[in-house]
């Protein structure tokens, strides 16, 4: 503890009165103690500014130190002691007898000698009145009896009658002293108020001491203390104790713990003050750490010719680009100024956004993320894969050679096994059956539903088609083929004998129609409710025929046998709908794409293969490669997935080129091509070429775009189908146009 | 069976951490953490993890994230712990202030927790080199500073300590003759300075009262200048006693307050050379992983100015003297050219252009005109071996005045103004020396060489100033003649006027024309030829022209056939290209489309201005 907290004590044990002064002397130093030098903290230094001259306030107020308490009391006591001595000698000269003033014959001191009471009847006051003699008891006691107490000779006291409220106003008005009256609680009655009490409520009011005897400055008598009156001899006999003259042992340990402190070098004694000024001296003199150092942030881009302050004219921007750069926004303009021109130097004004753009690098510098990119500086045509010349890669159709018109949306087509004929249907129910050659129409059908799906038998030694109409498949023999041909094909389709019906009756029904020469030589009429066959597909053989609808009991597949009459559904339950089925070119497969997966099965040993995942959110079509180890399939989202089937259940290849979604895919049967047709009306031809070596990628080059093809209602190229000698191509198109596009 | 490996153990969740995860682990504030990471510039900042949600535990709430680890080392940051005993001394300070026990107050006070950064520069900047590379933003910084306005926020005494830093630095850079380029921008003025190798860039604002907008965190830039000025004195420490000079320079406070600005300060050689040469190899041995020639003939060359230094004044010129006379010995040698150029080593190589610039002005004596800023070109003549002049009015210290007869060239920024109550004397002197506008200056040390005075000479149109530091590759280069200036230009003027005159007449006859022979281009074979032909005949087209016509327009349609047929070829193996590769690609190509827009509507921008002017003209 040092002398400076100390002294508030000793200040306020002097004296009550000098209270305020002492606030007077202390505030005058306080200013010369506030720090000069400015601190670190300038918040801190306001707030402490603000508590200072708070303290001072608050100190004003008068207020008694915890520390200066027990002086205080002793103070009190002695003051009660005194009042207790002269109260009758200040109290008020009307009301209180007048004390004498007489020498003591015993002590020879001034003594006060009041007058002798007279116990007569006017002597004391205060035991006249009370009549209720039942002490400081809550008169709500009494409140339910007329009496409200007792009086010396224990008889009862009765309740003053009191009037209503009137009587207590006529009193008011009537008596000039009521307005000095109290309600007594004993007497259960307004009582008037003495001279006296009077005196205290209103030195209460005024916030004086309350007994008007009282004197707070009333000179101190010194009784022990002042001159002539030392004690000479000692209160106490107790000898003087050792410590009075022997130096204190452990004020000597600490002095000395600090000594050695000092001596150690752990105090300094007069430290120099920590002070805020750098010291440079040579900081890389000294090895630097094994640590490598961070990297440096990226330094700002160096100003262009546009920045300068005459730049050429032609980097001054036009009216328009003003207005452009104007309007956008600070953060999306590609550079934070307009270039100016100034004819010179001293033209040149202060540039506004100096400090803004320095924060911005600073903010750059400590809050923006950093990324190391490795900068890419390639030539953007090395990364077009080189892929051979389509001119290198010819027969590949080149162009529309000839066109035939349906009324109605084309909607499938399919050509003969020899290559010389096509069959295409159309949504308002015709059949066209027309040379490729030449685009003449031999025959016209004309059927009452809209065609689904039509196909032509891949077996050589018969010749027919079978159209896929509403819950109807008929069986057509074409004209003008050769007598043997149409005999055989009759022999099939309408054999003499029937071949026995099956064991269970099926739903699927035969009908073997009379032999008109332009009529359906045998129907197939498929259950109720199954819609329209969205499409045929021909096992290679010739004898079997899958059919898919839209709905339907098994998932709309439906499997015929030709030669037996017999249909079947393979499947009982399956899960997804059905889009699109294919037989397997060589082995006994059976392909099914549901909206999105395309399995695999195994029908000789009935049981699933494989389950292909192309990623394709609505799969549109399908086609499976000659070879049986690649499938291509399409989808409504634009995709076209390359499976190698014996790679992986993921695609190989997706590729997305068509604009709108892919409708027919199709691979040559003979040359390595596919196309794939789009509703964005082009045609897309490529060259696969699939190696037997399985190490070997196949080759898919792009070749062609064919178009032609008009976008009618948001539908183009609905199906497309290759000839199966030539190079050669059949389109079906939405606007009706049925074309062949030749090599 | 292996561990079970448990959620957020591993990998992203492990190695970054938020910002507010952060601040909770060091247990400071945000102002703290802020301040600490600007501190640490740039060895902490935040880190893009590579996915968001896998860093902030599935969360996908924007926040910062930061390693884990730098939080890790932060955490053992002695700058950090200084920070905590400020904040506890803060509590101490205003509990005492609020108490009234001025003593404790002044007592700690005295002992306030102060925080030194040598150890961050020593730290971030292990080597002298890595220093001087990331003095860039350091030195804007200072000379913005210097030349903000004090306040409440900008004590005095910073912006004091900005301005010395800014002299020390302005004259070291005309003391080393560092300085390779300079920009006069509309920002500012753009310096290039070349120290040991590295190239210093900085951005000085024209002398004008800044204003610090409202949306600027000055706090910000105050922690960060706290680390500039640290860093720019150890820098300059090393530079200064690298050249044998004392650091810091002695400032004379006379010459200071009569505005001699950049004069006011001395340069003292350190007093003993025997010093510096034990101090110098200790020098190659801390910069140890790179010494170049240059900075071995830098340190020789301090050497010799430093005993040159003592002559004073005459020093530069002893200087040039002697540079003079190296290449008076190289030129007999030059009698045979070939045989020179195939002689010269590696080190004259090195020191023949570096001589030749930094020299560039050492024939000459400057003097400033009262508006050009003297701040500016002081620096810039003064660093390439020239002496300048200035008159009163840009402060004291000028070595020399108006009248001296050693001015060759006045550098002014004024109208030519007739003036009538010339004496004899003046128009004397003013036939004498040179009137040159200051673009002069700085494109003459970013050309290299002096240029003609004649373009620069006042009250003329200056030409572009270009920027000396170049644009990206093919980029628009206003310097380069378009490829289509002279020949094409003309001969597209030539057909414009043609058709100007024969538009108005043959309208109908043209449109004729051009049908049939756009049928003839397009015909193949000889018959639909010949129909052409005949059509054009009809049209009136003689037939020469016709025949001219035909072939080009065969050329033409040649041209765009294989054009075409290049171009389909690659759009079909784009097909092939996978997602990744067409998302680069098309990238790259939209960003050479932008390139080579803007460079085509720069030159279209010439185009238009030059037939502008020569209708004009």
């Amino acid at each position: 503890m040092d002398a400076r907290s100390k002294q508030p004590v000793t200040v306020s044990a002097l004296s009550k009165k000098s209270m305020g002064k002492r606030k007077q002397l202390d505030d005058a130093p306080a200013p010369a103690l506030l720090p000069q030098e400015t601190l670190e903290m300038l918040s801190d230094e306001e707030g402490a500014d603000q508590a200072v001259s708070d303290d001072g306030q608050v100190d004003e107020f008068p207020q008694i130190d915890a520390e200066s308490d027990e002086e205080d009391t002793d103070e009190d006591d002695e003051e009660l002691f005194e009042s207790d001595d002269g109260s009758e000698n200040s109290f008020d000269r009307d009301i209180f007898p007048r004390p004498k003033t007489i020498i003591s014959d015993i002590t020879g001191q001034p003594k006060r000698v009041y007058p002798e009471i007279e116990p007569d009847y006017d002597s004391d006051s205060s035991t006249e009145d009370t009549q209720n003699r039942v002490g400081d008891v809550p008169m709500h006691w009494y409140d339910d009896l007329p009496h409200i107490g007792y009086d010396i000779d224990g008889k009862r006291v009765l309740r003053p009658a009191r009037g209503d409220e009137l009587d207590k106003f006529l009193e008011t008005v009537e008596d000039p002293n009521s307005w000095t009256s109290a309600f007594d609680k004993t007497a259960q009655m307004d009582k008037p108020l003495s001279a006296q009490e009077l005196d205290i409520i209103q030195r209460l009011y005024a916030n004086e001491v309350p007994d008007a005897g009282y004197d707070p400055y009333e000179p101190m008598v010194e009784w022990f203390t002042g001159k002539g009156k030392e004690e000479v001899m000692p209160l106490s006999a107790a000898p003087e104790p050792k410590r009075r003259w022997v130096a204190s042992k452990w004020e000597k340990q600490k002095v000395m713990k600090i000594v050695r402190a000092i001596r150690q070098g752990r105090i300094v004694p007069s430290k120099p003050k920590t002070s805020a000024k750098l010291e440079v001296y040579s900081i890389w003199s000294e090895p630097s750490s094994s640590h490598p150092p961070p990297l440096p942030a990226p330094k700002p881009r160096l100003p262009t010719n546009s920045e300068s302050y005459n730049p050429p004219e032609e980097y001054l921007p036009t009216e328009s680009e003003r207005e452009e750069w104007e309007k956008q926004d600070p953060e999306d303009r590609e550079r934070e100024y307009l270039p100016k021109k100034y004819s010179s130097l001293r033209l040149v004004p202060a540039y506004d956004q100096f400090v803004k753009e320095r924060f911005n690098r600073q903010l750059d510098l400590y809050m923006a993320p950093r990324v190391q990119r490795v900068k890419l500086n390639i030539d953007p045509s090395t990364l077009i894969p080189k892929l051979p010349s389509p001119q290198s890669l010819k027969p590949f159709p080149n162009y529309k050679s000839l066109k035939f018109d349906h009324p109605s949306r084309a909607r499938c087509l399919s050509i003969s096994p020899d290559g010389a004929w096509v069959v295409s249907g159309d949504e308002s129910g015709v059949v066209s059956l027309w040379e490729v050659m030449v685009g003449r129409e031999v025959k016209r059908w004309k059927f009452e539903s809209k065609i689904g799906a039509v196909g032509w038998c891949p077996r050589t030694d018969v010749s027919y088609f079978v159209v896929a109409l509403e819950e109807t498949i008929h069986c057509i023999i074409p004209p003008h083929i050769s007598a043997s041909l149409f005999q055989s094909t009759k022999a099939l389709l309408a054999p003499p004998t029937l071949p026995p019906p099956p064991e269970t009756p099926s739903p699927v029904k035969w009908v073997s129609s009379t032999l008109t020469s332009d009529g359906p030589t045998l129907s197939v009429h498929l259950p109720p409710s199954s819609g329209l066959p969205k499409q045929i597909a021909w096992h290679r053989r010739g004898d079997y025929m899958a059919t898919v609808s839209g709905s339907g009991l098994h998932g709309g597949v439906w499997m015929h046998q030709i030669t037996r009459r017999h249909s079947q559904a393979p499947f009982k339950k399956i899960r997804g709908v059905v889009q699109l089925v294919l037989f397997h070119p060589s082995k006994p497969h059976f392909f099914v794409a549901t909206q999105q997966y395309i399995r695999i099965y195994n029908l000789a040993e009935q049981k699933l293969l494989k389950t292909l995942m192309p990623g394709i959110k609505w799969i549109s079509s399908m086609d499976v490669h000659p070879s049986g180890d690649h499938l291509i399939v399409g989808g409504y989202d634009r995709k076209l997935c390359w499976f190698d089937l014996e790679l992986s259940a993921k695609p190989y290849k997706i590729l997305r080129y068509h604009t709108r979604a892919i409708r027919s895919l199709a691979f040559h049967p003979t040359y390595p091509l596919f196309a794939s047709s789009s509703d964005d009306g082009a045609i897309q031809i490529f060259h696969s070429r699939v190696y037997n070596d399985l190490m070997t990628d196949p080759l898919i080059v792009p070749l062609k775009i064919l178009r032609g093809h008009a976008v009618k209602d948001g539908l183009g190229v609905l199906d497309v189908k290759w000839c199966p000698r030539h190079p050669w191509l059949v389109s079906a198109g939405a606007d009706g146009a049925a074309s062949v596009w030749c090599s | 069976m292996g561990r079970l490996r448990q959620k957020g153990k591993a990998g992203a969740a492990k190695a970054y951490v938020t910002r507010t995860a952060a601040i909770k682990k060091l247990q400071c504030s945000l102002a703290d953490f802020r301040r600490l990471c600007i501190l640490k510039v740039p060895g902490i900042f935040p880190r893009e993890p590579r996915s968001r949600k896998r860093a902030n535990k599935g969360s996908s709430a924007p926040t910062s994230f930061y390693y884990a680890k730098d939080i890790a080392y932060l955490a053992h940051e002695p700058v950090l712990k200084k920070l905590r005993e400020h904040k506890a001394f803060a509590k101490k300070i205003s509990r005492a202030l609020g108490r009234g026990e001025w003593s404790d107050a002044k007592n700690l006070e005295e002992n306030k927790p102060i925080y030194r950064l040598d150890h961050i520069i020593k730290e971030r900047y292990p080597t002298f080199i890595d220093a001087v590379r990331d003095i860039d933003d350091a030195l804007c910084m200072i000379f913005l500073f210097a030349s903000l306005p004090s306040s409440a926020r900008l004590p005095t005494s910073l912006t004091e300590n900005c301005s010395r830093l800014v002299a020390e630095w302005q004259l070291y850079i005309m003391h080393s003759r560092s300085l390779r380029k300079v920009f006069l921008s509309i920002k500012g003025v753009y310096y290039q300075a070349e120290i040991m190798d590295q190239t210093v860039t900085w951005l000085v604002p024209y002398q004008f009262t800044q204003n610090v907008p409202v949306d600027v965190d000055v706090r910000v830039m105050l922690t960060f200048l706290e680390l500039y000025q640290t860093l720019l004195s150890f820098v300059f420490f090393k530079l200064y006693t690298d050249l044998g000079l004392v650091y810091p320079p002695p400032l004379d406070a006379k010459k200071d307050e009569s505005g001699a600005g950049v004069g006011a300060f001395s340069l003292q050689s350190s007093t003993k050379s025997a010093v510096d040469a034990t101090t110098q190899p200790k020098t190659v041995e801390v910069d140890g992983r790179k010494i170049s020639g240059k900075d071995v003939r830098q340190a020789i060359k301090s050497l010799a100015e430093a005993v040159s230094q003592t002559n004073g004044e005459a020093a530069p010129l002893e200087q040039n003297a002697m540079e003079v006379d190296e290449e008076f010995v190289t030129q007999p040698s030059t009698s045979d050219p070939q045989s020179t150029a195939s002689l010269t080593t590696l080190q004259a190589l090195q020191a023949l252009p570096q001589s030749l610039t930094t020299s560039l002005f050492a024939p000459y004596t400057f003097f400033l005109s009262r508006e050009t800023p003297r701040s500016i070109f002081e620096v810039i003549v003064r660093s390439f071996g020239g002496r300048i002049g200035w008159p009163a009015s840009s402060g004291g210290g000028s070595p020399f005045d108006e009248t001296d007869a050693s001015i060759t060239h006045v550098i002014v920024d004024r109208p030519v103004v007739s003036s009538e109550n010339e004496t004899a004397e003046e128009r004397a002197r003013r036939s004498r020396r040179k009137y040159v506008q200051p673009q002069w200056v700085v494109d003459c040390i970013n050309a290299g060489k002096i240029l003609l005075e004649d373009k620069y000479a006042q009250g003329q149109t200056l030409p572009p100033h270009l920027s000396p530091f170049g644009e990206h590759e093919g980029a628009y280069d206003p310097t380069s003649e378009l490829a289509g200036d002279g020949v094409a230009d003309s001969e597209s003027e030539i057909e414009e006027i043609e058709g100007d005159e024969e538009e108005d007449e043959q309208d109908e006859q043209q449109t004729e024309e051009k049908s049939a022979l756009r049928a003839a281009a397009n015909a193949t074979d000889d018959a639909s030829r010949r129909a052409a032909e005949l059509a054009a005949e009809v049209a009136g087209v003689d037939y020469g022209t016709f025949e001219k016509q035909v072939r080009k327009s065969h050329k033409k349609a040649n041209a765009a056939a294989t054009g075409t047929g290049d171009d389909a070829e690659h759009d079909m193996n784009k097909m092939m290209m996978s997602n990744k590769q067409k998302k680069l690609y098309e990238k790259i190509k939209h960003s050479q489309n932008k390139k080579s827009t803007e460079r085509a509507t720069l030159e279209a921008k010439r185009k238009q201005l030059q037939k502008e002017k020569r209708k004009a003209g």
